[in-house]
């Protein structure tokens, strides 16, 4: 079996004296799509946080693509070919559609690529051709979420990591956000979401795990998941029998 | 006035406005990046005028040559700034940087006097002296150079935010610093570069204002910084273009005011309107929003740690201790400790209010102003006891001390800071342009000695001992009260004043409660300085004073009791000792500053 192309081996993460993460380990192979499931601080945003190198571990590596990443700063993890979809969206609320767009692209130099990328991701996201010249700032929640995945996609990511893509969206615009998931992973790009609504996420992934206060208590392809009784116990808040 | 005169003042205003521009900007780009204010922009203002100084009239440069070199030197100077002093903190509270600021510009104050000498010098403009008459007035070479600069720098900063790579990187991490990292930008360099282009302008600034007044002295950078924060208030925090707009209305509003008041008014009018912008539009003028953005200087902004618990024997021994100070038969020593516990009770009082209650004050030299003239002309003009009128100019200084802070009361981290640091300013304005009350810039001098009883103490130990009681009865005090049930409330308004709000405190009136005790002290604080030094004026109380009272109050430990004490002991009274370094005396407060920040942000005693 080929390597995977997200690796997380054994992390142990900690807030001060507060451990959140007992011996982590999961992986995303290329070309799929992962999902990570799991209540409130069951340790979800700071997986995302660890693999974007904005919080370090304590023991642990992180490696993308056959390259250790945990240590670095965030810009050398982007450069390495990680984008993000942060979580609440972040973006540069002053600065317009395009330019929001364009930001995305920021590691990248060739300017005609550039320019054909962004026709490329206006293609996959129509609604925001009318929006360019619009602060960002200004639009719906669901623009907002395609602009933060719009970007994402500008710095032609091999892994996108997505942290909560449809929180706050409206129920339409959740359909929308996770076809739009599946599109793009169609296009090649792998995807690794952090998601607290398991039966919409696990509708679109290849497979899950199931995070519970910093270990992993359930695993396995999306669809045995989604039929999981455990998954619907465990989201009512009863224990997960591992 | 004819409209030549009028127009002479324009372009004066226009010329000055352009040089708080460059000032501004800076300061604009840092707080956009670094959320920051940097206090020591002023100082890389004055290395400037002193780098265009060496270049001029030393080195006999060009303008061409001294211009490239002001810009590179203030740059390099900015980013050692960035890199040494203040990227160690990126994970420190958030008052951290704020103060490192404070304490870079005492040292690089310092060690420009040192190398150049406090006096004046005279920075002649190399331009050759034309005048150009316009309708009645005149424009001279000088004047055109800083339009043209002050125009030119705008377009370029335009041109760079807008359609470069590094400006959109500025931009972005502007808005948000996570997401621009999370784009692959390396924003440890953009704040980098950001402080590289905002200190060049700023030296830059120094240098034509120096050449502007033919003067230069290492004392122009506190005024400096203020003037570029208030201008870059008046635009609004961090936005670029409104700081160039602020900083034009203010040279407009400032040389009109001259032309109409007289010089002495100058900076009242700069910071009554800096006062007013922060309580009617906080967000400055071309913001529409009316509520402050979500400051992020909340809650954390005080370094959090346990205060050391000192046993009771040992704080009664020392106290018994400190009685038999005078018997060392040394007046120098004796007036040495006086002068230690005068600062210590401004400390306590600062303390209280920066510490306990969250509100770093910059301002409080101001509440020893007024304590001192309420006092001193309570004792001349109505003829009171000297004991009573110390009380009776505590009581006035918490009154007036509240009340001029009050439209503060709303205000957060920062935004205190600011508008303490003006109101400070405002007082000392006052006194000295309100003439028939206070004597204006003569000052008011044989002011009656401490007495008590009735009885005059000429001797030092005597008055040691008068101070000593009063220091050691309000430090019970502020104890007492801080182990009660306000004491707790005040601590729960540090914490977070919208959850103490949200259960039904009311903020406002507990802020109050806490300048008014503070302000009581610092005024008895000020009064007793006036009649040990008999003779005051409006300059006896000045900004260095508050900032050496935050470095005590903070080197003790933020609201420990104990801690202010002890630091004004060592703060005070340790560089004393050491006579011969008197001169490096600002150098040293600036280093210990830097340490504390660095190594033990809680204080020596750690804050309570």
């Amino acid at each position: 079996m080929s390597r995977p192309l997200l690796e997380l081996d054994k992390i142990n993460s900690f807030y001060g004296p507060v451990q959140v993460h007992f011996d982590l380990s999961l992986h995303v192979n290329a070309g799929e799509i992962v999902c990570l499931l799991g209540g409130n601080a069951s340790g979800k945003s700071t997986t995302m946080k660890t693999i974007l190198g904005l919080m370090r571990p304590r023991s642990g590596t992180v490696t993308f693509d056959g390259q250790v990443i945990s240590g670095l700063e965030t810009p050398r993890i982007i450069r390495a070919g990680i984008g993000s979809v942060p979580e609440a969206r972040r973006l540069f609320g002053a600065m317009t559609v395009r330019e929001n767009l364009l930001m995305g692209a920021f590691i990248r130099n060739d300017a005609a690529g550039i320019r054909d990328d962004l026709a490329r991701v206006l293609g996959l996201f129509p609604r925001l051709h009318e929006r360019l010249g619009q602060r960002a700032g200004t639009l719906s929640g669901g623009e907002q979420q395609m602009v933060a995945m719009a970007r994402a996609l500008m710095g032609r990511p091999r892994l996108i990591c997505m942290d909560e893509p449809t929180m706050g969206l409206s129920p339409r615009f959740v359909d929308v956000v996770l076809e739009l998931i599946a599109t793009i992973n169609r296009e090649g790009v792998s995807v690794f979401m952090v998601e607290q609504n398991a039966s919409l996420a696990l509708q679109i992934a290849h497979r899950g795990y199931v995070l519970q206060t910093g270990r992993i208590a359930l695993s396995g392809p999306a669809a045995t998941l989604a039929r999981d009784p455990r998954i619907r116990d465990a989201y009512l808040g009863g224990e997960v029998a591992a | 006035m004819n409209w030549g005169t009028w127009l002479d003042y324009t372009v004066n205003g226009l010329v000055i406005g352009n040089i708080y521009a460059l000032l501004a900007v800076g300061l604009a780009l840092i707080f956009g990046v670094a959320n920051l204010i940097n206090f020591a922009h002023g100082s890389i203002y004055t290395v400037g005028a002193y780098v265009g100084w060496v270049c001029i009239t030393h080195l006999h440069l060009p303008l061409l040559l001294t211009v490239p070199l002001v810009l590179l030197a203030s740059a390099v100077l900015g980013v050692a700034i960035e890199r040494l002093a203040l990227r160690p903190l990126h994970n420190a509270s958030r008052i951290a940087p704020l103060l490192a600021t404070i304490g870079i510009s005492l040292v690089l104050d310092q060690v420009t006097q040192l190398v150049f000498t406090p006096n004046p010098r005279a920075l002649p403009s190399p331009l050759p002296d034309w005048r150009f008459q316009i309708g009645g007035g005149s424009i001279g070479t000088l004047d055109v150079l800083i339009l043209a600069v002050g125009l030119g720098t705008a377009g370029v900063l335009y041109a760079f935010l807008r359609f470069t790579k590094l400006g959109w990187a500025v931009r972005a991490t502007a808005q948000d610093m996570d997401a621009a990292k999370q784009m692959g930008v390396d924003t440890n360099r953009v704040n980098m570069s950001v402080f590289a282009i905002a200190s060049a302008l700023g030296g830059l600034s120094g240098m034509l204002v120096g050449m502007y007044y033919n003067n230069i002295d290492p004392g122009m950078s506190f005024d400096a910084t203020l003037k570029g924060v208030v201008a870059q208030i008046i635009g609004g925090m961090g936005n670029v273009p409104g700081a160039i707009a602020g900083s034009l209305l203010l040279g407009l509003i400032e040389s009109y005011g001259i032309a109409l008041f007289g010089t002495s008014y100058r900076n009242l009018f700069a910071f009554v309107l800096l006062i007013l912008i922060l309580i009617v539009r906080p967000n400055g003028l071309f913001s529409s929003a009316k509520e402050t953005p979500p400051e992020p200087m909340t809650g954390s902004f005080v370094a959090r740690g346990k205060p050391l618990a000192i046993p009771r024997p040992v704080l009664v021994a020392v106290a018994v201790l400190a009685v038999f100070v005078p018997f060392v038969d040394s007046d120098y020593v004796v007036q040495t400790a006086t002068n230690a516990l005068l600062y210590g009770l401004l400390a306590l009082s600062l303390t209280l209010v920066a510490g306990t209650v969250g509100m770093v004050s910059l301002g409080h030299a101001g509440l020893l102003a007024i304590g001192a003239y309420a006092s001193s002309l309570m004792a001349i003009e109505l003829g009171l006891p000297v004991t009573l009128s110390i009380a009776l100019a505590g009581v006035v200084t918490a009154v007036i001390g509240t009340l001029l802070v009050f439209p503060a009361f709303r205000m957060r981290g920062h935004y205190v800071s600011i508008a303490t640091l003006a109101i400070g300013q405002i007082v000392a304005l006052v006194i000295l342009n309100w003439n028939s009350l206070t004597r204006g810039p003569i000052g008011i001098s044989g002011i009656p000695p401490l007495s008590f009883a009735g009885i005059p103490l000429y001797d030092a130990p005597q008055a040691y001992w008068f101070v000593l009681v009063v220091v050691v009865a309000l430090a019970l005090l502020q104890a007492r009260v801080l182990s009660s049930h306000l004491g707790r409330t005040w601590r729960a308004l540090r914490d977070d004043d919208v959850a103490a709000r949200a259960h039904g405190i009311a903020t406002d009136r507990y802020k109050a409660m806490a300048f008014a005790f503070g302000g009581f002290g610092a005024g008895v604080g000020g009064a007793v300085t006036a009649h040990l030094y008999s003779y005051i004026n409006h300059e006896t109380f000045n900004a260095q004073i508050s900032v050496l009272a935050l470095t005590i109050a903070i080197l003790g430990g933020l609201g420990n009791i104990t801690g202010a004490l002890l630091g004004s002991v060592l703060l005070v009274g340790l560089p004393e000792v050491f006579r011969g370094l008197a001169e490096y005396r600002m150098l040293i407060y600036g280093v210990v500053l830097l340490l504390l920040i660095r190594v033990r942000p809680q204080g020596l005693l750690g804050t309570a």
